[in-house]
Parts: C-alpha cells; structure tokens; sequence
C-alpha cells in the first residue's frame, strides 16, 4: 500500500474542521464555512488519489495504532481500506461535498451559521470513521458519534420545540438499537476473543460453527444497531421527525451518512451474519421487507414534500437491509450508493422549493413550479425517474439487481421479490403524486405564483447530483462491492433472476405510473382519501406506532421511574432510614444534642471519637 | 521535600498561613486557595507524567518524620502507584476548578478558604497515604470541612435538613469503616500501620475465613456508605443540592471516590477470599445504583437533584467493575472513578453558575437558555452527553471497559447495566438538556448573562478538556492503573472469557485458532 498517511489525513481533515469551528472561528461565520467545505473537498480529493494510486484493493489494507489494551481487551484505532471502505468513502464525502456547498446558500442568512458548519464536519468525521473502522469497539465509538452529531443537527433550530423534540427522538431511539448492538459485540468478544474484523474473520473461516448456538441470536444483536441507525421496522419512528432539521443536513442524513451506516455495518460484518445454522439473515431480510412496504404505504398520503421522501427512504433502506438479508450484500451496497446520489438530488431540490415558497412544505400548496424553477424540475424530474427504476436512470439498476438477489441469493426468498415488486409500484405511485402535484398542474397558493429558481450555489449542486443519479448504472459499481464479498456476495449476476426482476420492475414501473397518472393529473386535492375511507387515515398517521409507544414503552419506563422515585423517597429515605432513627432515640438525641449550631464542639467530638475509639483498640 | 509531599502540604500549609491574614484582606483569600491549589495541580501533574508504569511497587515515596507516633507503628508515608497517582492528579485539578468557582462565596471568605484548603489537603493526603492511620485520618480531616460548609454557606430551605443527613451517613460510614480497619489492623497482627507492610505480612500468612468474612462487610458497607452505595444513597442528591459549589464540585468529584479507593487499596488485597464471596452480592447491589437511581434521576425536576443522582448511579459502574474481579472491569472502574471527578466537578459547577444567575434549578421554569448562554449552555450539553457516556469522552472509555470486564463474570447483571447506561441514562440525560436549554426563551430570562471572559471559562475548560483528553487518549490512564492492579487482581479465581453456550471442546480449539490469527496478522 502506497501513501499509508492519506486515509489518516481523509479521516482527521473533517475533525480538524470541527474543532477549529468550535474553538476559534465560532464568530467568523464565512471562515468556519470555507474550513468545513475545504476539509470534506480535501478528503473527497485525498481519496481519489489513494485509490487513483491504490487500486480498490490495496495489499496490507490496514493500518491501526493501539488505542487501549488492558487484559484481554485490546481496541486498535485503525482503519480498513478495501474494496468495500474505498467506494462507500469517496460516496460520503463526495454526496457529502455537494450537500455543504448547497447548504452555503441554503443557510446564508441563519444566525447559526458557523455552528452548522462545525456540527456537519463532525458529521463528516463520525461517518468516515464508521466506514474506515477495523474493529467493533471503534465502529461502536464513531456510531455513536454519528448519532450525536444528527442529533445536533436535527435540533439545529433549538428554539422550536418540535426541532428539539425531533433531536431528542432521534437520539434516545438509537441508543435503543444501540443497546442490542453493544450485547452484540460483548457476545462476539467473550465467545471469539477479539474485535478485529480481521481477526474475526480468519476464525470463522477456520471454524465457521464457533459461535454455535449463539450465532443468531449474536447475529440478531448486531442487527439491532442497524435496525435503529437504519431506521427499520419498528425502530423507524425517529427519521419521519427528524425532517425538523434543516434540509441539507435532511439530505445528508438520508443519502450519505446515518441511515447509510446501518447497512454498511452489516456488510462490514456480513462473515458473521452469514454463518452455518444461523437463522438471522432470514429475519435480517424480512424486517427489510416489511420495513420497504410499510413505509411506501405510509408514504402514499403523507402531504409534506419532506415527510414523503423521508418514508421514501426509509422504504428504500428496506431493500437494502433486504438484500443483505438474502444474502446479497453486494447488491445492498450498490443500491445505497445509486440511492445515495438521487435521494440527495431528491431533498436538495426539495429544498430548493421549499426556500422558493419560504418554507412552505405542504405539497398541496404548490403546484405548477416546472416552468417556475426549470433546474430544479429537470433535476427532481432525473432523480425521481431514478428511484422509480426506469431504465437507463441508476436506480433502475441497482434495484434491479436487489430483486434479483431475493430470486437467486444464497437466501433466496420468493416472497420477498413479490413484496420487493409490490414496493416498486407503491414507489412509482408516491413518486408521481409528488411529481404532479408540486410541479404540474396549476399553482395552489401565492406563494407558488411567485416562486423564482433558487440561486446558482443550489442550482449547481442539483446539477452535479444529477449526474451520477442518472448514469451511475454504467460505471460497474457493483463489481467493485462484490469484489469485497468474494464469494460471499456476488448473487445474481446474469441469468434468469435478473431477467425476472428486470421484467417485473418495468411492469411496477407502468403499473404505478399509469395509477398516478389517472389519480393526479391535475387534482386539486387528494382523492385516495375518498376511495380508502379509514385505511388512508391510518396511512396518513403512521399506523399510530408513535401513539403506541408512548402509550407503552414510554409510558411503562416512566412508571417504572415514578415507582423508583416513590420508594427512594417514601420507602428508603423515608421508612427505613427515618424509621431506625425513630427508633433510637438515643442516637437521635445525641445527634440532636451535637447539632447545636456550634461547630467547633462537633469537629472536636469527632476527633475525640477517633482518638477514644484508637485507645480502647490498641491499648 | 519531594513533590508528593508539597502536593499534600501545600494546600495545609496555605491554610494555616491564611489563618493569620485579617479577613478584610479579601483579594488574598481570594488567591490565596488559587495560587495554592494551581501549584498543587501543576505538581501533581509533574508526579503523573514522571510516573513510571514499568518500575514496580511506588515512587515518589516520602516519609514525613515530624508526622506520626513511631512507637505505635504510626508514620506519615506517601507514595504514588497506578491506583492513585491518576485519583491524585484528578482530585488537584478539580480542587484548582473548585477553587475558581469559589467566586461565588461572597461572606466571611477567609473561613470559605481555609476550609476548603483543609479539604483539599486532606482528600489529597488521604489518596497518596501508604499508613493506614493517614489513609483514614486525612479523610477526615477533609470531612469535618465538608458538613462545615454546607452547614454554614449551603443553600436552599432544606440546608439544615440535609446538613443533619449528610453528616450522619458520612460519620456512620466512616465509623464502620474505622471499627473495620481497626479490627483488621489486630487480625493482622503486623504491629504496623504501613499498608505495603500489612498486605507483606498478610501475604505470607493470610487472615483465617472466619476474620475476612467478618471485617469484609464492614469495610465493604462502610466504604459502600461513603460513596452512596445503594440503598445507603439518599444523602447525596439531597446534600449535594444543598452545598455550595466548590464543595459539592470536591466532595463529589473527589472525596467520594475515597470509599471505592479504600475497598482497592485496602480490602481487596488483605482479604482477597471474602471479597470474592461478597462480589456477587455488591453487583446487585451496583444494579441498584445504576438501575434504580438512574429511575429516580429520570423523574427529578430540581437539575441539582437530577445530577446528584445521576452521579450517584455512575458510582454503580465502578462498583459493578470492582465486583468483576477482573483486570478489564477493575482498570475500566478506575477509568470512571477519574471521569466522574472531572465529570461531576464540571455539572456542579455549570448548576452552580446557574444558580447564581435564576436563583432556581426547577427544571420546569426553564427553557431555552441556550439562547442567551451559549458558553455555558456547549458546556453543559457537553456534560450532560459526556454523563450519558459518548465516546469521546473519559467516561465511555470507562463504563466500556466496566461492561466487557463484568459481563464474563456477570452476563445478566451486564445486560441490565448496559440498558440503564446507554437508554435510561441517556433518557433523563437529553431530557434535561431540553428542558433546560431547547424550546422558546422564557421572558424572566431574557437577561441572564453568560461567562464574562475567559477567566471565568477556565474551570469549565479545563474540566471538559482533561474529559476530552481521556476519551481520545485512554491509554494514558490505563497504561499506569493496569501494573497496578495485575498483583492483586491476578489472585483472584475469574475465567478469562466465559463460553456462554458453547461446549468445552469449542473454546479449546477456539483458542488455539485465536492466537495463531494473531500472530500472523501483527507480525
């Protein structure tokens, strides 16, 4: 390996940011932003000159330096550069790069200015160093990381409570994935005596039944952080709310960082998912699927431009976690980063009309912006055609190659392409109710008539993501990520499967554009409603899953903690401890007798304790 | 002279000098306590870097001749290992931040410094004594200081009240403590009071089953009390609301971590075979700390109570590490023992600053304070995270550390702990931060006023910044607790991983494979 510093500098640039932001340039805005912008550019070019010179595949990919060992704990910090790590670092800081220049213009004005930019440099931090990680502990810590620093950015606006809310939201539901993730690894580490992924992977591959009985459930353990970064079914309640936040860091946490790092982490760690007698890809690939379906369904009457590609992603984070759970890891990874180019072209240029409308995000308050903001339309126009799977447009590929994973991977599952393909056209569907209703038809509200393309520094940034959205299918992505899985990974490549799914997907792709075609042209307001009675009420309220929650966990734990409180206070400080006192009254007394305000006759009586105590002892 | 000895005398001696001064002198009691206690940090400093984890038993050991009854068998020895020289470095800084916050004392100031100069000498001296008659008298001597100034400078309208409780516990614990030691000093039948020289002779001829089983308790429970040991807790979220700043920043940044240095100083290696009988019964215990009062944190709507029992549930990770008997789990509680200090110092003197601007801590009066304080408020969100242990921070390292080494020996207890620490813990933790600093601006606070200038920055600065330093750098700690501990710990009968469910013959061959992939991937 050639350059060895290079990864060191592409992690350490965005912190250096970070601290500066804090320590020195808080009140030069301008200052602050060049240095956050300057060290994502600089690691974004650093990489492609490691890899420029590296390969994919550098040989001796790691290098670590000891950051803790005690006993039979010993934590690396090091950093793992393969054909896994390489590709996801150039898409983090390139969609990543992109989102800070947009957010340049997007938030010119805000007084928080150099805060957000230190806060997105720590971002950027966290996320690089969750994809360089060589080892559990370290990918523990930067995860964590990431979620501080969404929950930082999610509550960027501190002062409206629903910002807050959301923050707080995001934050406690991951430390609940977190909590199974952490199981996970004490589990990894007691049964296999290491937390290197090297490591780990040179005894599987010796004795790929060493974990026995525990495989699942250690599988299902780790799972479990994905579950909360990845946003998956039921821990997915916290990224609808998190659309408080501005939307690039919106566009950032649902492209490039976060909701990636769930996936990534299980491709990471796919050796020890993918064990013989293991039963947890298969739950692993129909969490996936029902989180895709449920989310597209939700998806469907949701009325903010926001919320809608909020669920959107997280139904598409289904079919990743999906084909990771058939046993495509590969496949999972391609998608993520064909998503993570049109989902950040979908959310900036989201944000694009909602800074046209000022702050209008309500979809039907809009319409007829096509000829208004023609950037803004072309672009969305690209990236929706993207997500939707048409053909030639990436999605259309990486989606593709997801459905041929549920026929032909090493876990193939029938049922998971059928409820893959019913998400296809639900996508189709919610993707053109979006499509006519802001863009097509006639101008709903005022503010639409009046609306004016958005300044050059946004437009560009839609520009440059469009790119990539639309022709990121021929640029062999998927060869070099299953280039990292060996045999491990490569499912469905050629042959019947992929000639089903890519049938089958044109077929969704039709069938939902012609029912959103005679749903939404030219309605002046939703009509499902109407046909679907109380099932659409139920769509437009998430299920009430959040009303579940609170109504159960939350409410369970705060009783619990009520009850705790109540016996601290009646039973242990109150019973017990005044109770003895009550019943000695002697004691009581002389303690009575000893608070007399005079506190030199207390200081004496204690030493005079200790040295009468000391005499009766020794003498 | 050596450093060790200046670091314990100079804050006495800087006391008693103070003494002398007329009180109308009021810029030399200031500075007095200022420039003492900076010196004292900048020594202890000195001591921590020039300490070396390879040489065995102690440095810098020192013996005052003028100090001690040699008839008795009864010297003033100090000396640093890895136990203490990190405990002695943390406590020096936060009696220094101590001391910085003690602007807010504003009567009878000349009694304010010598108090708090006493407590620092004797928190100080009772860490770095090797004599089990100092170990024990220094801590009081930091004590007496303590109900003193909450008595006499404490706020609020139950000061008397939790006066009168603290004083209590405390004296109650420490005295079962002293019938424990004395009756371990008899047993031992040592004729001497040099603690390396009691664990010698105890070695070569150990105490019988019956005595440990009986002394145990009472070091464990007198101990335990002083460091609000579930359920012997209460009084410190009440007498830490109570307290004025500097004093609830030293008692619960430092003195309290004397109990658990007590119970690894001296009760683990004197009697090493009831420690591990009364274990299991301490993780229980330690769940009660991290569990319950985690709970009871979470329903506080008074910030100063929310941090006292937030400080008293993190005691329950370095109980649980003390419980594991393992290497891993021992260093990893010491790792707490250090962030907590700093840790603790750092929230109480952020709620104190509070006070003195809102004159309340209820949470439910609150609100967006973040607005006005933007110093304060980082600082604050930065504990408040910092206590619900992210990584960056000294504390992750530690409770990290506290759970792999406790969940070979205690998986179930683990489980429990992992959840109170990264959900509850982070529950009242976020809770507060929004109650206290999210949301609109209420109008009575629109004219609190954040930190003037950088001087009034230091103490919070520096705190958050020694937090930082043993979150990036943990290694730094653990490379110098690690030698320390490996004697004592290595008597004790723990596995070195537990299989959970997998048969003996598996982990032989496991083994086997383990160390090969080592060798050949670091060559």
């Amino acid at each position: 390996m050639k350059l060895p510093l290079l990864p060191w500098l592409i992690l350490f640039l965005p912190l250096l940011a970070a601290a500066a932001g804090m320590l020195w340039t808080l009140r030069s805005p301008a200052r602050t932003a060049r240095l956050s912008v300057g060290a994502i550019a600089g690691s974004f070019l650093l990489s492609v000159v490691f890899i420029a010179v590296n390969g994919w595949l550098p040989a001796g990919a790691e290098s670590a330096v000891t950051w803790l060992a005690v006993g039979d704990l010993s934590v690396d910090l090091g950093l793992q550069l393969d054909s896994l790590s390489l590709p996801m670092l150039l898409v983090v800081t390139g969609v990543g790069g992109v989102i800070h220049v947009y957010s340049l213009g997007y938030l010119r004005d805000d007084p928080g200015f150099a805060r957000y930019f230190a806060c997105l440099s720590l971002f950027t931090f966290a996320m690089l160093g969750v994809v360089l990680a060589n080892n559990f502990l370290m990918l523990f810590v930067f995860w964590e990381l990431v979620g501080v620093s969404s929950y930082l950015l999610i509550g960027f606006w501190f002062g409206r409570p629903a910002a807050a809310d959301a923050g707080k939201k995001a934050f406690l539901t991951n430390r609940v994935g977190d909590f199974g993730f952490l199981l996970g690894i004490l589990l990894v580490w007691s049964t296999l005596g290491t937390l290197d992924f090297g490591e780990l992977r040179k005894i599987i591959s010796v004795r790929p039944d060493v974990l026995g009985g525990a495989a699942t459930l250690a599988g299902l353990l780790i799972f479990c952080g994905a579950v909360g970064k990845s946003a998956q079914f039921p821990l997915h309640v916290w990224l609808p709310d998190a659309m408080e936040g501005p939307t690039p860091v919106s566009a950032l946490i649902h492209a490039a960082t976060m909701v990636a790092a769930g996936v990534y982490m299980l491709c990471r760690v796919f050796f020890l998912l993918d064990l013989p007698g293991s039963h947890a890809l298969d739950i692993i690939g129909w969490i996936g699927g029902i989180t895709a379906l449920f989310a597209a369904v939700v998806a469907l009457q949701q009325n903010d431009i926001k919320r809608i590609l909020a669920y959107s992603t997280l139904s598409q984070l289904g079919y990743m976690v999906m084909a990771v759970g058939v046993g495509g890891p590969a496949t999972g990874m391609y998608h993520l980063t064909t998503h993570a180019f049109f989902k950040a072209l979908l959310f900036l240029g989201a944000g694009s009309v909602i800074h046209a409308l000022h702050h209008q995000q309500n979809i039907w308050k809009m319409g007829g912006l096509s000829w208004r903001m023609p950037v803004t339309f072309l672009t969305f126009l690209v990236a929706t055609l993207a997500l939707c799977g048409v053909p030639p447009f990436s999605g259309f590929f990486s989606k593709d190659a997801v459905l041929a994973a549920t026929l032909t991977g090493n876990h193939a599952n029938y049922l998971l392409f059928g409820l893959g393909v019913a998400v296809a056209v639900l996508t189709t569907l919610y993707m053109f109710r979006l499509v006519f209703v802001v863009f097509l038809g006639s101008t709903r509200s005022a503010h639409a008539n009046a609306a004016q393309e958005s300044p050059r520094i946004m437009t560009w940034p839609l520009a440059l993501l469009a790119l990539p959205s639309a022709l990121a299918g021929f640029w062999a992505i998927d060869g070099i990520y299953a280039g990292a899985f060996g045999g491990e990974g490569g499912a469905g490549h050629g042959g019947w499967g992929h000639t089903i799914a890519m049938l089958a997907s044109l077929a969704a792709v039709i069938g939902g554009f012609v029912l959103a075609w005679r749903l939404y042209r030219d309605a002046m307001d939703d009509p499902l409603p109407a046909k679907l009675g109380g099932l659409a009420e139920a769509m437009r309220d998430r299920f009430y899953l959040d009303e579940v929650y609170q109504g159960t966990v939350i409410r369970f734990q705060d009783a619990c903690a009520g009850f705790a409180d109540l016996f601290d206070r009646w039973i242990i400080a109150g019973v017990a401890v005044r109770g003895v006192h009550g019943t000695t009254e002697f004691v009581g007394r002389a303690l009575r007798l000893a608070q007399t305000g005079n506190l030199r006759t207390y200081a004496f009586l204690t030493v005079l304790g200790l040295a009468l105590i000391l005499y009766l002892a020794l003498g | 002279m050596n450093s060790l000895a200046l670091i314990v005398l100079l804050p006495l001696l800087a006391a008693a000098a103070l003494a002398a001064v007329p009180r109308n002198f009021r810029v030399v009691m200031r500075l007095a306590p200022l420039a003492a206690t900076f010196l004292t940090a900048l020594l202890a400093l000195k001591v921590f870097l020039q300490f070396d984890p390879a040489l065995p038993g102690y440095q810098f050991e020192t013996v005052l001749p003028w100090l001690g009854a040699p008839a008795l068998g009864i010297q003033c020895r100090l000396g640093v290992d890895g136990l203490n020289v990190a405990l002695l470095l943390m406590g020096a800084i936060v009696a220094f931040a101590a001391a910085c916050a003690a602007w807010e004392i504003d009567r009878r100031e000349k009694e304010f410094a010598i108090l708090l100069l006493v407590m620092t000498g004797g928190i100080l001296g009772a860490f770095a004594s090797l004599d089990l008659f100092f170990f024990y008298a220094f801590h009081e001597l930091a004590l007496v200081p303590t109900f003193i100034m909450i008595g006499v400078w404490g706020r609020g309208d139950r000061r008397n009240y939790a006066t009168f409780k603290i004083t209590l516990y405390l004296s109650v614990g420490a005295l079962i403590t002293l019938v424990g030691l004395i009756a371990l000093y008899l047993q031992a039948g040592a004729n001497s009071f040099d603690i390396r020289e009691l664990i010698r002779h105890v070695q070569a001829n150990p105490l019988s089953a019956g005595a440990q089983h009986a002394i145990f308790p009472l070091l464990l429970f007198g101990f335990g009390i002083l460091v609000s040991l579930w359920p012997f807790h209460t009084w410190a979220p009440v007498g830490y609301a109570a307290a004025p700043t500097p004093t609830a920043m030293l008692h619960a940044g430092v003195l309290k971590k004397f109990g658990l240095y007590g119970l690894l100083r001296i009760a683990l290696p004197l009697m090493p075979e009831a420690a591990q009988g009364w274990m299991g019964t301490l993780a229980l215990l330690s769940l009660g700390n991290i569990l319950f009062c985690g709970l009871v944190a979470m329903r506080q709507r008074d910030l100063n109570y929310l941090i006292g029992n937030s400080s008293v549930a993190h005691m329950g990770f370095v109980f649980l590490g003390i419980a594991s008997l393992t290497l891993v789990g021992v260093t990893g509680a010491l790792v707490v023992m250090v962030a907590h200090g700093f840790l603790a110092a750092l929230s109480f003197a952020l709620s104190g600053y509070l006070y003195q601007q809102t004159k309340t801590l209820d949470l439910g009066q609150m609100g967006g304070l973040l607005h006005r304080l933007p110093f304060i408020g980082t600082a604050f969100i930065m504990a408040m995270l910092a206590g619900c242990g992210l990584p960056g921070f000294a504390n992750f390292v530690g409770e990290a550390m506290v759970f792999f080494g406790a969940w070979t020996v205690f998986p179930v207890i683990t489980i429990v702990a992992v959840w109170a620490a990264l959900v509850i813990g982070g529950v009242y933790m976020i809770r507060a931060i929004r109650q206290l600093l999210h949301g609109p601006l209420p109008e009575r606070w629109a004219n609190l006023a954040d930190t003037a200038n950088a001087w009034r920055k230091l103490p919070f600065a520096l705190l958050l910044g020694c937090l930082f330093w043993f979150g990036a750098f943990p290694s730094t700690l653990t490379r110098r607790i690690e030698p320390a501990l490996a004697p004592t710990l290595a008597g004790f009968n723990r596995p070195a991983l537990v299989e959970l469910s997998a048969p003996d013959g598996v982990r032989t061959a496991k083994v086997m494979v383990s160390t090969e992939t080592r060798e050949d991937t670091r060559p």
